[in-house]
């Protein structure tokens, strides 16, 4: 099972750096969102509240550009069927996942920074901030992990992965923003079981998503 | 079956009973009687939604019987809409009754919210999906996933944050502030409005069986 796993993990990488226009989009989207919001804001004093508000609404719509790709391409290309001949299902799902989870990192990794730069604010609780960030990116890859499976199914694709994905991803934005804003302003410090949550909800949808995703890769 | 068609009798009587036999409440007087009709409505969306998530996991572990599955799924999902609109409906008349404002984010109106948000985006995806022949699996599983973030909303977040949303039916103190009289009246309307939406899920899904029956012996309707 690991051996197959490695090897689409490894396939995915393989084609995704051959041709990098999906990912360079991804990573240019990310980068292009968090410079016109700084523009737009115009070094205006904003209050910790907003500031985790805008820096999540950024994160969000960089995942709804990218993450759905990894499924998508399979359609296009016409490779799910061979995919679905070679590995079981739950191997395709957990190396995209994997895949989405490493892509979304490096994301969040260029989005927050960059967001802190140019928005010149600091957060006073650093670690906390970056458990928040690491976690929330977790809970968002593996969300739109097995979204994306659904939407390279359906028509329309782009427009659908939001609206599918909005309303299972507001519970992680939430308590994203809540805790982002607490790092950010002081005071008492945030509360660890909110952390504990976002993780907690991220095992709960990768493992349900694993027991399903055979109802979505293969036709029944 | 009979039972549903109870709904008939039930109704006027209980919309009777709302506006006639029901004392006004203390502070908010004849206002307060739109809970006769939104709590009942806030319940149905709810159990539709329970009932399209249970159609789902029966659609995928069982073997026979799931193209029926698969409309009973969205039938019930259907219904739940029109329901949850309702109840963002009445649950905005009554915010600005009593609070000033038709809207405030307040938690609870954020659930229903994002239970309407849910069933949007089931049936975007169901209509979506319309030529693929894994559509009832691709949308079952959404709604499996989608019902893991629903205790979130319902019994977590309203209990973490403040709300000004008066106490639900079932709150931490086990007891219900209520009349006796206003007490019947609204157990009586959740009953009409849960057999009303029983009626309509049963009508929607023998008009599912139909199609499918003329689509088997290639009618086109």
């Amino acid at each position: 099972m690991q051996s197959r796993l490695f090897k689409n993990l490894r396939k995915d990488f393989l084609i995704e750096f051959r041709n990098r226009s999906a990912m360079n989009i991804s990573f240019a989207f990310a980068g292009i969102t968090t410079l016109s919001v700084s523009l737009a804001c115009g070094g205006a004093s904003l209050t910790p509240q907003i500031h985790s508000v805008l820096l999540w609404i950024i994160i969000f719509f960089s995942g709804m550009s990218g993450l759905s790709h990894i499924f998508i391409r399979e359609e296009e290309e016409r490779t799910s069927l061979f995919l679905a001949l070679h590995s079981d299902a739950e191997n395709i799902y957990l190396s995209k996942l994997i895949f989405n989870i490493i892509l979304f990192a490096c994301i969040t990794a260029l989005v927050t920074p960059l967001y802190l730069f140019f928005m010149q604010v600091m957060p006073v609780y650093r670690l906390y901030f970056i458990l928040t960030a690491s976690a929330g990116s977790l809970a968002v890859a593996s969300i739109t992990t097995i979204l994306g499976a659904m939407v390279a199914k359906a028509e329309s694709r782009g427009s659908l992965f939001t609206v599918i994905s909005f309303p299972v991803m507001i519970p992680v934005l939430w308590i994203s923003i809540q805790l982002t804003s607490d790092s950010l302003e002081g005071g008492s410090p945030p509360e660890l079981r909110s952390l504990l949550f976002l993780l907690a909800f991220s095992g709960v949808i990768i493992s349900v998503s694993y027991l399903t995703f055979k109802f979505i890769w293969t036709e029944q | 079956m009979l039972i549903y068609r109870l709904v008939f009798i039930f109704m006027p009587v209980v919309i009777y009973m709302s506006f006639m036999w029901a004392p006004p409440a203390a502070i908010l007087g004849d206002a307060s009687r739109i809970l006769y009709f939104h709590v009942p409505v806030a319940w149905v969306s709810v159990a539709a939604f329970i009932v399209s998530g249970i159609q789902s996991i029966l659609f995928l572990v069982s073997e026979n019987k799931r193209r029926e599955r698969e409309y009973m799924a969205y039938n019930s999902a259907a219904a739940g809409m029109v329901f949850t609109i309702l109840t963002v409906i009445t649950g905005s008349i009554w915010a600005k009754l009593s609070w000033g404002s038709y809207w405030n984010w307040d938690p609870r109106e954020t659930s229903i919210v994002v239970l309407m948000l849910i069933y949007i985006a089931y049936l975007s995806l169901y209509s979506s999906l319309k030529e693929h022949p894994n559509r009832g699996g691709i949308s079952s599983v959404y709604l499996i996933i989608a019902m893991i973030t629903m205790p979130f909303f319902i019994f977590i977040i309203p209990r973490i944050y403040s709300s000004l949303h008066p106490d639900t039916i079932i709150n931490q103190e086990g007891k219900i502030h209520l009349e006796a009289a206003m007490r019947i009246t609204l157990f009586a309307s959740i009953v009409t409005f849960t057999l009303l939406y029983g009626y309509i899920y049963r009508l929607m899904n023998r008009i599912s069986r139909l199609e499918i029956k003329a689509e088997e012996k290639h009618y086109d309707i």
